[in-house]
């Protein structure tokens, strides 16, 4: 039992300080361009807003999260009602004053459509 | 309740939140290697917090609660696996999240693991699994066996690992369908709660019985027989169970207001306790030296050693090793004080003649009790106890129930040599009396 306990410590921290020294080591991802992405306003965004065809504005970006709701671990009413529009807030806070995590940050990637523009 | 029950009943609490856990599961949880893993992760966050909770609250030390475990170290024994399951699967944990997260990227397998520190959620259950490390690591001798003094302040920040642990589930708490979180954590730390206020609130108060030393009898040169005269409450026990005593005198170099366990070698039936004390560490060993008149207190009784102690119900094999005859001596005086008596073996084990304690009492107990046969056995002469040293002392010795107290390697040569007879574990009864 002791050994045991002894050798999961180790490999703990071994795995732990891995992760650490890879990501230390490894070339900071390079900055993508965001220039060629479509423009989209806050109004184009708000005429998204059903189950049916969900955008949201986050972060100056906009997302189709359409195909991702029923994947979502919350009912799909609690994103219902950010469909269309600027949801940044929904997104950092979840509503109960905590961000989401960083892999959530990442899921979010595939269902980039575009840059969120100011209206002319 | 018997022991196993006893301890199906603890595990059975500690998997409630799993199964809570799995009636929340969706088929999203097993829809990739990530969802996977994430799900392996809080799962194993879920239980290990459950399994550090239900420890927790077994450390309590409530007198009469280890009755139905077959008594403190059995009891002990269930906190010990519990604390262990905890810290192995607190270990995971953080690592499968982890891995969850790789699939988006090393920066956010990085991220998951050290947020920022805005990030008071996952930076409490890093603080908690961090304690938790400080205050196992002597438990589990990672830097060799523990100073028990410093053990025990060390296994304090249990109290604070428990409640940054709690913090960083309630602030998660996604892990369970509607809102059973909340109520099966409630549940859990209020259990554990419960626990502490009694180790460091109501025991001190009420659990702990006033007692004046009178006499202290020196049995060998590192051993002495402590006799306290109770004050107004006086502690009911049965033979060969063991106390918490605190003694306070400030002329000791160790142990002053400090308590530690000691088995009663006193029947029942007598006016005051007598507690056999050998020179094991800093504070049995300054203790050797106590005068009598200083105050003492006394928590307990625990253990239950003997299931039945006043009476010898069938035939019994009983194997004292040093100063693990203290639970058999207390036994033959009560035996002796019922006029008792019993179809009962006693193999006493030393290392050689001068090493034997109580030698004068025990010889003269025996003769006293109808039915008792004492026989020695002596290291030096005869090396480990073999399996023929017990058939040939001791006649019909499958047929018996077997009581052990000693060193664990003559504890571990012993039980192996009944298991090789075919005696049934159900038949072995042993007191530990070291703790870690």
């Amino acid at each position: 039992m002791k050994k045991l306990i002894f050798a999961a410590f180790i490999a703990f921290w071994a795995s732990v300080m891995t992760v650490a020294a890879l990501s230390w080591l490894s070339p900071e991802p390079v900055a993508r361009d965001d220039s060629a992405l479509p423009e989209y306003t806050l109004e184009e965004v708000a005429e998204h807003n059903t189950l049916d065809s969900c955008w949201k504005a986050i972060e100056g970006k906009v997302y189709d999260f359409t195909d991702y709701i029923p994947d979502h671990p919350t009912p799909p009413r609690i994103m219902e009602a950010w469909c269309g529009r600027e949801a940044t807030e929904a997104m950092r806070t979840k509503g109960i004053g905590r961000d989401h995590s960083p892999a959530a940050w990442a899921m979010m990637e595939p269902y980039l459509i575009g840059r969120l523009v100011e209206e002319d | 309740m018997s022991a196993s029950m006893a301890r199906k009943l603890v595990w059975a609490i500690a998997l409630l939140p799993l199964a809570f856990f799995l009636s929340g599961l969706t088929a999203a949880d097993f829809a990739d290697i990530q969802a996977l893993l994430n799900m392996l992760g809080r799962l194993t966050g879920v239980l290990g917090l459950a399994f550090l909770l239900l420890s927790a609250a077994l450390s309590a030390r409530v007198p009469g609660f280890d009755q139905p475990f077959g008594g403190l170290t059995k009891l002990w024994h269930s906190h010990h696996l519990l604390g262990a399951a905890s810290l192995l699967l607190l270990l995971a944990h953080p690592v499968l999240l982890m891995l969850a997260a790789a699939g988006h990227g090393q920066d956010v397998a990085m991220a998951t693991l050290f947020p920022p520190l805005s990030d008071i959620a996952t930076w409490s259950g890093w603080l908690a699994l961090v304690l938790m490390m400080i205050f196992l690591a002597p438990s589990f001798a990672f830097f060799g066996p523990p100073n028990y003094e410093r053990w025990k302040r060390i296994h304090a920040l249990a109290g604070p690992a428990a409640i940054l642990a709690l913090i960083h589930t309630f602030l998660f708490s996604r892990t369970m369908p509607m809102n059973l979180d909340t109520w099966v954590w409630s549940l859990l730390a209020l259990l554990a709660v419960g626990a502490m206020a009694w180790r460091f609130v109501f025991s001190r108060r009420i659990g702990r019985l006033n007692h004046k030393l009178v006499a202290v009898d020196r049995v060998a040169n590192n051993v002495i027989e402590l006799t306290l005269a109770p004050g107004r409450r006086r502690l009911k026990y049965h033979a060969g169970n063991f106390i918490y005593m605190t003694p306070y005198d400030n002329r000791l170099e160790a142990g002053h207001g400090e308590e530690h366990p000691y088995t009663l070698s006193s029947s029942p039936t007598e006016e005051n306790l007598r507690v056999a004390i050998k020179d094991l560490g800093d504070a049995s060993r300054a203790i050797q030296t106590i005068e009598p008149g200083c105050r003492v207190t006394v928590e307990g009784p625990y253990g239950r050693f003997f299931p039945t102690s006043d009476t010898t119900e069938s035939s019994e094999l009983w194997v004292a090793g040093g100063i693990g005859i203290t639970p058999f001596l207390a036994r033959m005086r009560h035996l002796v004080a019922l006029g008792e008596g019993g179809d009962i073996q006693l193999i006493y084990c030393v290392q050689d003649e001068a090493r034997l304690l109580y030698a004068n009492e025990l010889t003269e107990l025996a003769d006293r009790i109808p039915g008792f046969v004492l026989t020695h056995h002596f290291f030096y002469q005869e090396g480990p106890i073999s399996v023929e040293f017990l058939k040939e002392n001791c006649s019909n010795l499958d047929q018996r129930e077997v009581y052990i107290c000693g060193p664990m390697p003559l504890n571990r040569t012993v039980q192996s040599h009944l298991r090789s007879i075919g005696l049934p574990y159900s038949r072995i009864h042993t007191e530990e009396f070291e703790l870690l």
